[in-house]
């Protein structure tokens, strides 16, 4: 985790600089950070927000890699949260193949009832976050 | 002459009741519905339809919202297997002449409260439209659908050389039932094993969308298709099949009937309806056309 003591030297970092600096680590680390070592002015609010957004990122591309494989797409097929499943090929059984893809992965288990509301990746990665929430919290 | 031509005749593959015909629709015999006994099942292959002109006449067929979904799909070859399986539907249901102001552009669809496709029939006062039910099923080299008459149907294509990304028998513990994962375990032969999983997978896939409750009314684990022994022909195309229901459920039933056959050589195909109340215990009476939309059908036997 990157230390920001050196900036408390100086006034001419901007608030903008800041928030970049924050970001990268929870990137690469993808722990959600509550606390920061350095002062900012920005709100704490908008920095918890920077943070969640960064780890849906990861479990979106997590997700975006499990579906190229079993889909065996084209480098050149993009695939983002928006994708929709049915639109890039998906069956039935690659659906289901999918599914268990995802629950192999994050260590979850996935009822019948969520896997049929799971139409894009970024409701697949809503929903793993969801019950990976569950399952930490009990 | 004579002789030499009877011999010839003989040689040429029987085709059953409809002679390969290139018309189109409207100059195509009328077709009977099926009985209630019977089962329709249609299919085309996507790789035999190359025509520009043909495509266009297809996506000339498809309702506004068709199109939009048609045209989401990413990539020509997904688009041309969504156009396809909408002109086989949409030219199957009205191959069967039913009325004079229904063709394949003015057919509406809807769905219904879980999400299974049927047709919305206009109504009017001195018509009343016949009890239809469809279901499609699709890979990217075969697009099917069946048609029944006052029966709910289900219907499940798959590619016999599929392989699965998952480990075989990992896939059937996540998704079937314990009596199943223990008969496909016993198999020793790990391409008959694979077979006989792809086969359950559409037998299974079958039952669920002719239920129409969606993926979720009948989780797969919740029930065993189990194949009966009474059946006293070892021959027969369809094993007598039973449902068993892990758990006393009263929205599935032991009443449906089931069919397997294989398609163009290359794919499994399961059928599913309701046992008709007639012929119980008898194999399902199902006829098999292969079609090229507005082109082409032809029986196969």
């Amino acid at each position: 985790m990157a230390t920001f003591t050196g900036a408390s030297s100086t006034t001419l970092f901007s608030s903008r600089q800041i928030s970049r600096q924050c970001l990268a680590p929870t990137r690469i680390s993808g722990l959600k950070l509550v606390s920061f070592s350095q002062r900012s002015n920005l709100p704490l609010s908008f920095r918890r927000l920077q943070v969640s957004c960064a780890a849906k990122q990861e479990t979106v591309e997590k997700v975006c890699g499990i579906v190229r494989k079993q889909l065996a797409l084209n480098d050149d097929t993009a695939v983002t949260g928006e994708s929709k499943f049915a639109a890039l090929g998906a069956d039935s059984l690659d659906t289901v193949e999918i599914v268990m893809g995802l629950e192999e992965e994050f260590g979850i288990s996935v009822e019948e009832e969520s896997a049929q509301s799971i139409a894009t990746v970024q409701d697949a990665a809503d929903l793993i976050e969801k019950l990976i929430e569950k399952t930490s919290t009990a | 002459m004579l002789p030499y031509v009877c011999k010839l005749c003989l040689n040429l593959k029987i085709h059953c009741i409809d002679q390969r015909m290139f018309c189109t629709s409207s100059l195509l015999s009328p077709l009977q519905l099926p009985s209630r006994t019977e089962t329709h099942l249609w299919y085309v292959l996507p790789n035999e339809v190359k025509s520009e002109p043909l495509i266009k006449k297809y996506v000339d067929l498809l309702s506004p919202i068709e199109k939009e979904n048609v045209f989401s799909m990413r990539g020509d070859e997904l688009q041309k297997l969504a156009l396809l399986a909408r002109a086989l539907v949409r030219t199957t249901i009205t191959r069967y002449q039913i009325c004079s102001h229904v063709s394949p552009r003015s057919l509406e669809f809807r769905k219904n409260a879980h999400g299974k496709p049927e047709v919305c029939w206009q109504h009017s006062d001195d018509w009343h439209p016949p009890p239809l039910h469809f279901n499609l099923s699709h890979t990217s080299t075969l697009i099917a659908c069946g048609i029944t008459i006052d029966s709910p149907i289900g219907i499940d294509v798959e590619e016999k050389q599929r392989r699965m990304k998952n480990n075989i028998l990992s896939f059937a513990r996540r998704y079937f039932s314990r009596e199943e994962v223990e008969r496909l375990s016993a198999i020793s032969d790990p391409e008959v094993q694979r077979q006989e999983v792809i086969k359950l997978w559409t037998l299974k896939e079958a039952y669920v969308k002719a239920l129409g409750t969606g993926f979720s009314g009948a989780p797969f684990n919740t029930f065993t298709i189990r194949f009966g022994s009474a059946n006293p022909n070892p021959d027969a195309k369809d094993s007598a099949v039973v449902i068993v229901p892990l758990e006393n459920q009263t929205n599935l039933t032991t009443n449906w009937q089931f069919a397997q056959v294989e398609l163009a050589g290359s794919h499994y195909a399961a059928i599913c309806r309701e046992n008709d109340g007639i012929s119980e215990g008898a194999p399902m009476k199902l006829i098999v056309r292969k079609t090229v939309p507005l082109v082409e059908e032809h029986c196969v036997l």
